[in-house]
């Protein structure tokens, strides 16, 4: 009998979605949390979360169906994606996750790609990086951090995003350190 | 941003689950309620700093929700939220004292102005409140009196634990006297001739906690024109009282652990190492305990504060002390007023010994306040004092919970209905007031 899997993250991309990006995702991810992570595509199709008025993702029934298909070794489960996302009282969101949950969403439509706002790069990785951690965090509890600094600070634009730091602040780094703990890591 | 108790109200799921959630992520402790009827009856059961209003709602308005939440809490703040069609149904909720209101579907950024200024509004007049309340408490430093074997045993333990630089936590109900417990450990201890610092944990946003406590370098964020000195150094040498701990946050929580685990601290934005030399006091109206159990209170913390435990009894298990209690502030109130009330009479004692006292010792100073104003003899007569008739032991057993209804329903009868008028003479805050109309439904006669 093979051990069980350790536990992991997942990245799973939601329609295409850069390699290059993904990989850098990935380290990022492994470096911040300190755990494995895996691609690993489990929505072949999104049009369930299609708003044709907005022409925007809804986040939210997304996560709702990233949670449900994700296998349980997985301790949590990061969707990327190249799209808008929106939740309904609001114009859009660069991402969504489940407070304490296990799935995340994060989307690079507004962190650069959007028409009309090309970045380089290189600038969009460093913005998609911070993104995605943030988004991950809130599924191991962390809310929003008022230090302008800290990777769990809520960000109003890009630029906001291009502000912060590639670090979490101490309380939160404490705060995570105490999930990890809490989930076996 | 602090983190603050909301109301989300709106008849469509998804809108306000989706609000909820995003709430939550800024820390709030969010509620939601379908229907204008649930909105109020959740509000008469809880009091919300916050509400999120729809304008459109199924059955009730959200004019008429915002028409009933005012008239029972003028303080609520309530932002409406409203389709493109509804502008001037949004403009005249303005004016029947809504805070503000929201377009939707609206960028997330705005949300986040809107609720961040209304809570800095109502911590300023919070912490005002309290500063007022922690000078009077001040002048009345003696009220900690009592000859019961409850308070006996309080007495006790504020003198064996005293003179040891224990850190001390203090529990007990809203009006029991915890800061003049705080202040009488103060007294006694080796650091009496040092500085007595309170901090009100719950009236400073978790924000601006880290400045207050610690202070700041000039420059070291964008406000701090000057180097300020925070009340962990203003203690020096004295003691430092949390009072209500079990409402910081979790950030505090790490950097108060930090502290005590340490015993220096640091500036905000300095280098320079500070001695953490004084005693710790804290308090709490909530049980403490459970709020580790549920993970709201960091346990290693709960362990630094708690190495000596006082717990302060309610005036309905010290009986035996009203008298006392009662001639003490008696004699201080006819002395301030100039009123030649030399006693209190039997039935007013009477009186005072079948009521359970829900505010506690400061409810009991109130009444008597009341009382020699408006008594008209040379003693207190039951009719003076704003509490309910005796009641003859052969009645049929109530629950606490009626006789407090109808207690804080004369009051407010009484009192025409000023709610601070009505609050001070029940020895309780104006939002527990609050939070006590609405739990027991009661509204002001039309």
């Amino acid at each position: 009998m093979s051990p069980p899997a350790a536990p992991c993250i997942l990245l799973s991309p939601v329609g295409a979605f850069d390699g290059e990006l993904l990989a850098a995702v990935g380290e990022e991810v492994r470096r911040v949390f300190g755990c494995e992570t895996r691609i690993l595509r489990l929505l072949e199709e999104v049009g369930f979360a299609r708003d044709p008025v907005r022409g925007q993702l809804g986040s939210t029934p997304i996560l709702e169906r990233l949670a449900a298909a994700c296998p349980p070794e997985a301790l949590k489960v990061l969707a990327l994606t190249e799209e808008d996302l929106f939740i309904p009282v609001f114009t859009y969101v660069f991402g969504e996750a489940q407070l304490g949950g296990r799935a995340a969403i994060v989307s690079t439509h507004r962190l650069g790609l959007a028409p009309g706002f090309p970045v380089a790069h290189a600038a969009l990785c460093r913005r998609l990086l911070k993104e995605a951690v943030h988004e991950l965090g809130h599924t191991f509890g962390l809310r929003h951090c008022p230090d302008a600094a800290c990777l769990m600070h809520y960000c109003r634009s890009p630029r906001d995003v291009d502000r912060k730091g590639g670090e979490l602040c101490r309380y939160c780094r404490i705060l995570l350190n105490d999930a990890l703990a809490r989930a076996g890591r | 941003m602090a983190a603050a108790r909301i109301l989300v109200v709106d008849d469509e799921l998804i809108m306000r689950e989706s609000l909820a959630r995003w709430l939550e992520r800024d820390g709030h402790a969010v509620e939601t309620a379908a229907s204008g009827e649930e909105a109020l009856a959740r509000c008469r059961a809880a009091r919300y700093e916050i509400l999120l209003l729809d304008i459109k709602l199924e059955g009730m308005s959200g004019l008429e929700v915002l028409r009933r939440v005012k008239e029972d809490d003028p303080d609520a703040a309530v932002i409406m939220i409203t389709a493109y069609g509804s502008i001037p149904t949004a403009i005249e909720a303005m004016k029947h004292g809504a805070a503000d209101y929201l377009l939707k579907p609206f960028e997330p950024e705005e949300l986040g102005v809107v609720i961040e200024n209304l809570l800095r509004r109502q911590q300023q007049a919070r912490e005002t409140l309290y500063l007022r309340e922690r000078v009077a408490e001040a002048a009345r430093f003696e009220n900690l009196i009592g000859q019961s074997p409850a308070m006996q045993e309080v007495f006790r333990l504020i003198a064996d634990v005293a003179p040891t630089d224990a850190p001390v936590l203090i529990d007990g109900e809203t009006g029991t006297g915890k800061g003049l417990a705080a202040r009488a450990v103060h007294s006694l201890s080796a650091r009496r001739e040092g500085p007595f610092v309170a901090v009100h944990c719950a009236a400073i946003p978790e924000t601006l906690m880290e400045s207050e406590l610690f202070g700041h370098r000039k420059g070291a964020f964008t406000d701090a024109k000057e180097t300020k000195r925070g009340r962990l150094e203003m203690a020096h040498g004295g003691t430092l009282f949390l009072d209500e701990i079990g409402e910081v946050g979790m950030r505090t929580q790490i950097d108060l652990l930090r502290v005590l685990e340490d015993g220096v601290f640091y500036r905000v934005g300095g280098t320079q190492p500070l001695e953490a030399d004084f005693r710790v006091v804290a308090a709490t109206n909530l049980d403490l305990d459970r709020a580790v159990r549920e993970g709201r209170f960091r346990e290693d913390l709960f362990y630094r504060l708690n190495v000596v435990r006082i717990t302060m009894p309610p005036l309905r298990r010290r009986k035996q002390d009203i008298p006392l209690l009662a001639e003490h502030f008696l004699r201080r109130y006819a002395l301030e007023a100039r009123r030649p009330i030399e006693r209190i009479g039997r039935d007013a004692l009477d009186a005072m010994m079948v009521h359970d006292w829900p505010g506690n010792v400061r409810e009991l100073e109130n009444a008597i306040e009341r009382a020699v104003v408006v008594g008209k003899g040379p003693q207190i007569r039951a009719e003076d004092l704003p509490i309910g008739r005796p009641v003859p032991p052969a009645a049929p057993a109530v629950r606490l919970e009626e006789v407090e209804r109808e207690h804080i329903r004369r009051v407010l009868d009484e009192s025409g209905w000023n709610i601070t008028r009505c609050a001070r003479l029940l020895g309780i805050d104006r939002s527990t007031l609050y939070g006590k109309i609405r739990r027991y439904g009661l509204r002001k006669p039309s």
